[in-house]
């Protein structure tokens, strides 16, 4: 089912969310506190924009099916980048022999030549059966250069389709346009399809100077018979985050400091520490919106109605 | 403070009111005392907790920790009320930070004391569950109200049309399948005739999204379980509105009327489709205040359902202060 994280604000080294606190991203792929009868075990990416880099609109890109804990040049490079956005996933697949672990299905998405990109927290019940049903709703352009098997590459095209143009730079207000509307067109296939039963799809997309996510789900609480994800997808899937001034370590806790206005925010499937009292719960059916300005970043919540 | 003051001091709290003399003299011999200094920490929110303490005098504030590293005060505590019991029912850590404030004096509990007092199927532990669910639904209340208060403005309420008679015309359908009813978390660890029992006390209706099934400020008349599909708790303040829960499979709305007798403290409505299991009032009775494994599994499934819902709503109380 996975696991997504998200940061803008203050320079942050990557190795703080990915190994350094109690709950950081990397464990959660092996011990996840909050979805325990499933291990994200198929792969790590991430997207990791730092200004002071060569070509800083572009982001450095990391992907690997190897479980992360033990990918040493994850932990090398980890100690190295300090940008100030980040993108990173951990995959969990279903334990089955039809799942498909590949570099070409890792998160985040990001077509060459697109400022966007993608991870997802979720899965679309029965997709195959509505995957093709998507491709009037995509650029051809975008839909030849899906690789991979997921629904969440999908979603990406579909985003990216929604654009003004898919290959600049979108304002927050696009990019947040743009995701509401894939749900709302995702949400017409499936009834077309009469596809009717929980898909969760927390997502979140980013330019490096922007992030949206999404804490939502179709169909919420509608379970196929002897579904063997049921018990994952009971409680609605979880987002959290935790706002301020910057991410580091005070008096042996990693917490958020204080700021105002904020100049950093950290959006994640569970909080980073098992001490979740410096976080704040998404909403359910909610957006969130991040922006770095001057000074700062802004930031909004808003209910997600589609 | 002797033992007979222990046991003299025990008769007055309301929690364990109606307790033979003997049941509170075995409950003062495994109760240790401790005098706390103002402005000592009982407890940190998020830590473990290990036992119940009754404040015998004194004064405690209990205080959330929001955004950025600040704490917000909710509540204060004194004389014969209980601290700690939700952390130690639920298994997850302190709700709240807990500072005495006036040098204070408190008896503790410790877990399997504790959790000895709601075992068994007696009618001293019935009445102790009962009593929880009331001074539950009583914390629930009051965090709702903080909540609104900080939203400003009156309840909206809802035309009475529009609150109306939830059940007449919902459409009616047959149980769920109970083995997808068992996988559920609410119901594990029930015995599967109880479970039965309890699923078989009621009716299903199915309830389209939009849907208010209890109003604000009006009494329900029902007790909801949600078994597909999900329906928000929300608070409506002027043009703010804030969901302050959401119950999905397995959990239940639309109760705390039926314990309390007061009007509902919050408005319910469907937020997807929903398959719900409706027990009326006249059931709900029966089953809250009968003392057999049905009951017991009844009471199981309000108490932590109560748990859960004050849990939840204190995240929007951390959002709201958070964002002051």
């Amino acid at each position: 089912m996975c696991r997504i994280l998200a940061y803008l604000g203050e320079p942050l080294p990557v190795q703080t969310p990915l190994f350094d606190t109690d709950n950081s991203l990397v464990r959660q792929s092996y011990s996840p506190r909050m979805m325990n009868t499933f291990l994200n075990l198929a792969g790590f990416g991430m997207e990791a924009w730092d200004p002071t880099s060569l070509r800083p609109e572009d982001p450095f890109t990391y992907r690997a099916t190897t479980l992360p804990s033990f990918d040493r040049n994850l932990r090398f490079i980890a100690s190295k980048l300090a940008p100030t956005c980040l993108v990173a996933h951990v995959r969990g697949v279903t334990y089955s022999g039809t799942a498909l672990v590949a570099d070409t299905n890792l998160h985040p998405f990001h077509f060459v030549g697109t400022r966007v990109v993608l991870a997802h927290n979720g899965h679309l019940r029965q997709f195959p059966r509505m995957r093709y049903s998507l491709v009037e709703h995509v650029e051809p352009a975008l839909a030849q250069r899906i690789e991979g098997t997921t629904d969440s590459e999908w979603i990406y095209a579909l985003i990216l389709s929604q654009l003004d143009d898919p290959y600049g730079l979108p304002e927050t207000r696009e990019l947040a346009d743009a995701t509401a509307n894939t749900l709302r067109i995702l949400r017409s296939v499936r009834a077309a399809h009469g596809i009717d039963t929980s898909s969760p799809a927390n997502i979140c997309v980013s330019t490096g100077r922007a992030l949206v996510a999404t804490r939502f789900s179709f169909d919420y609480g509608w379970y196929p018979p002897e579904d063997e994800m049921l018990e994952t997808d009971l409680p609605f899937v979880s987002l959290w985050y935790a706002i301020g001034g910057e991410y580091s370590m005070r008096d042996g806790d990693w917490r958020m400091t204080a700021g105002d206005p904020p100049r950093s925010v950290i959006i994640a499937s569970e909080p980073l520490t098992t001490d979740s009292s410096s976080w704040l719960e998404v909403p359910e059916y909610s957006m969130l919106t991040a922006e770095l300005v001057p000074g700062g970043i802004e930031f909004e919540a808003r209910d997600l109605d589609v | 403070m002797s033992d007979r003051d222990t046991i003299d001091f025990l008769a007055t709290v309301p929690l364990l009111a109606g307790r033979e003399e003997a049941d509170l003299m075995e409950l003062a011999r495994v109760m240790r005392r401790r005098t706390v200094r103002e402005g000592e920490i009982l407890w940190r929110q998020g830590d473990e907790a290990r036992e119940v303490l009754f404040v015998v005098d004194g004064a405690v504030s209990t205080s959330l920790q929001v955004a950025g590293g600040r704490t917000v005060e909710i509540g204060r505590a004194g004389p014969r009320q209980i601290l700690g019991e939700i952390a130690l029912l639920d298994g997850q850590g302190h709700t709240m930070s807990v500072r005495v404030t006036e040098t204070t004096t408190v008896l503790a509990l410790g877990r399997l004391d504790f959790a000895a007092l709601l075992a068994g199927q007696h009618s001293t532990a019935f009445r102790l569950k009962r009593r929880l669910a009331s001074l539950f639904t009583a914390r629930l209340r009051e965090q709702l109200r903080h909540l609104a208060v900080s939203l400003g403005g009156e309840s909206a309420g809802l035309p009475a049309e529009e609150a109306g008679p939830a059940l007449a015309d919902l459409e009616r359908c047959r149980p769920p399948d109970s083995t997808y009813v068992r996988r559920m978390a609410t119901f594990h660890d029930f015995d599967p005739l109880a479970l039965w029992g309890f699923l078989t006390s009621g009716k299903y209706v199915r309830c389209p999204p939009g849907r208010t099934l209890v109003a604000e400020g009006t009494p329900s008349s029902a007790y909801y379980l949600t078994i597909n599909g999900a329906v928000e708790k929300v608070l409506v303040r002027g043009d703010q509105r804030i969901r302050v829960g959401l119950a999905g499979p397995g959990k239940a709305f639309g109760y705390e009327s039926l314990i309390d007798g007061r009007p509902s403290p919050v408005a319910a409505i469907a937020r997807e489709r929903a398959l719900l299991l409706i027990l009326p009032r006249d059931v709900f009775e029966q089953l809250f205040y009968k003392e057999d494994a049905v009951a017991r599994v009844f009471l199981e499934a309000i108490q932590r359902d109560l748990l859960a819902t004050l849990r939840q709503t204190l995240r929007p109380c951390a959002r709201l202060a958070a964002s002051v």
